[in-house]
């Protein structure tokens, strides 16, 4: 009897175990309980592989939604942009003029969340894939402050940074675009002729940018919920931005293994920390 | 889904005149996945609620649920056997066995549970810590962030329904501290494992996605997850 028991349970492990690694199959089909629970076992593998199946092809055509609906208004908008453009140069009273400022700022609000929502969800979907290399973490920080600079500079914001040499690895192009929208959001909340501070460190598995500005900070009860899609803080409803930033950034972070964190003091400045693997 | 839960957790040490409750009807939900910390000064009770959490000692009162288990139903070789499935630990000092090398100690708590090593999962556990090249060395043979690395590695090979964390970085300079907790980050993010950790640290605990504030024995915020 105890001979049976221990190879009883051996075969319900190799069921089980089978089960885990998807190699389960029936072994025989007689009028035993132990093939009768052989097909039921795979008729529960069957059934919660299908439901799996079926929750990601949900998710995949959401996904091809956000992205087509992204597309298709890439085009219209940026004609539109372009008319309002040419009206801008054309002489009209100052009253029209208020009024196509606005349409322009409007429209350049709604060109940025697309392009955004563009790219997150190619990220998403995977037609973008990061290719995270060893690089040099200089040459993405110079040129993202060369980008940066003139709205810096109309604000009289000064953007220090002392090279270091030092390398981790990451996708150069993506990279640039997560720090760019944190760069981008610092100069945009910080006052005018104050200091933007970027500082690189290196550890023995990451190395970590940090920019610290000396803007209106965060509360900390908005920390946890900053790096959300869509979200926007309280104090900033004035500003113009649709809260994708920071989400876009940390998903480029993330997904070649580092991490982003924010740390504030309300009415004394943020520091973004971006840890990029080594 | 909701991974750990306490309900009205008590604990009082002594009695009479000497009677000090260390934790005092502490409520507090964790998700899967979350990084959480526990923050409180020294003396708060955060130790005495993490011992809790991880079955190391009974509550005077209250319960705790891993998984949906209540897990002070379980006599005390079950329980034993429940924190050797379901809890990773990561010490202040490291515990790793002097005499093993890296890969034998962060095997050994899933031999000792009688399985296979998932090989493929372990290695890359191994990989993502950065512990490759240093396999075959013995703990003596590491520094303290790669000793931590390698104890990070033991609890996360079992598949833990929660890692445990006890001031993780308390035994290491800030520098090397950094890289510890990047990786307790990043592990849990790749691995989507729960983690709770306790520190004294604020800067430490800044790193997590939700702090959980000890005084006196009592829970005074982030009890409930952020949303």
């Amino acid at each position: 009897m105890m001979f049976t028991d221990k190879k009883l349970l051996a075969r319900l492990d190799k069921m089980l175990e089978d089960g885990i690694n998807g190699t389960f199959s029936e072994s025989d089909y007689d009028e035993t309980q132990i093939s009768k629970l052989e097909s039921k076992w795979l008729r529960y593998l069957t059934s919660s592989k299908l439901s799996a199946q079926k929750t990601e092809q949900e998710r995949e055509k959401l996904q091809e939604l956000v992205s087509d609906i992204s597309h298709q208004t890439k085009t219209p908008l940026s004609n539109i942009l372009l008319y309002t453009q040419l009206l801008q140069e054309q002489d009209i009273d100052r009253q029209s003029r208020q009024l196509v400022d606005e349409i322009r700022q409007q429209s350049e609000k709604l060109e940025f969340l697309i392009r955004s929502l563009v790219k997150t969800s190619r990220l998403e979907t995977g037609t973008f894939q990061l290719a995270p290399l060893e690089n040099n973490i200089d040459r993405v920080i110079e040129s993202v402050i060369e980008q940066v600079t003139p709205k810096a500079d109309s604000k009289q914001i000064q953007i220090r940074y002392s090279p270091e040499s030092y390398t981790a690895k990451f996708d150069i192009k993506w990279t640039q675009e997560a720090l760019f929208n944190i760069l981008d959001n610092a100069v945009k909340y910080s006052p005018r002729n104050s200091v933007i501070k970027i500082t690189v460190d290196a550890y023995e598995m990451f190395a970590c940018v940090s920019v610290a500005d000396q803007g209106i900070g965060i509360p900390a009860e908005e920390l946890p919920c900053i790096f959300r899609r869509f979200y926007r803080g309280q104090n900033v409803r004035k500003q113009n931005g649709v809260g994708i930033g920071l989400y876009l950034s940390r998903q480029i972070i993330e997904g070649q293994g580092g991490y982003i964190t924010a740390e504030s003091t309300p009415e004394q400045g943020s520091v973004f920390k971006m840890f990029l693997p080594r | 889904m909701e991974v750990l839960k306490t309900e009205a957790l008590t604990k009082i040490y002594g009695e009479g005149e000497s009677k000090v409750t260390a934790l005092d009807n502490a409520n507090l939900s964790v998700r899967q996945g979350e990084f959480a910390a526990i923050v409180g000064t020294s003396g708060s009770g955060k130790s005495t609620l993490l011992h809790m959490l991880g079955g190391l000692d009974r509550p005077t009162s209250g319960k705790v649920y891993v998984e949906g288990k209540d897990i002070f139903t379980l006599k005390d070789e079950a329980l034993t056997i429940f924190r050797r499935r379901k809890i990773g630990f990561v010490f202040q000092s490291f515990n790793l066995v002097p005499t093993l090398n890296v890969y034998e100690n962060i095997v050994f708590p899933i031999q000792l549970d009688g399985n296979d090593v998932d090989d493929k999962f372990v290695n890359e556990v191994i990989g993502t810590l950065g512990l490759a090249d240093m396999q075959n060395r013995l703990p003596n043979q590491l520094s303290g962030g790669q000793q931590q690395r390698a104890a990070i590695a033991r609890a996360l090979a079992t598949k833990p329904a929660i890692i445990l964390a006890d001031e993780p970085t308390g035994n290491l300079d800030s520098k090397t501290s950094q890289d510890v907790l990047s990786l307790l980050k990043v592990t849990g993010q790749k691995f989507s494992q729960t983690i709770v950790m306790i520190t004294h640290n604020e800067a430490i605990a800044q790193m997590t996605d939700r702090i959980i504030r000890i005084e006196d024995g009592h829970i005074i915020k982030g009890g409930e997850p952020n949303d």
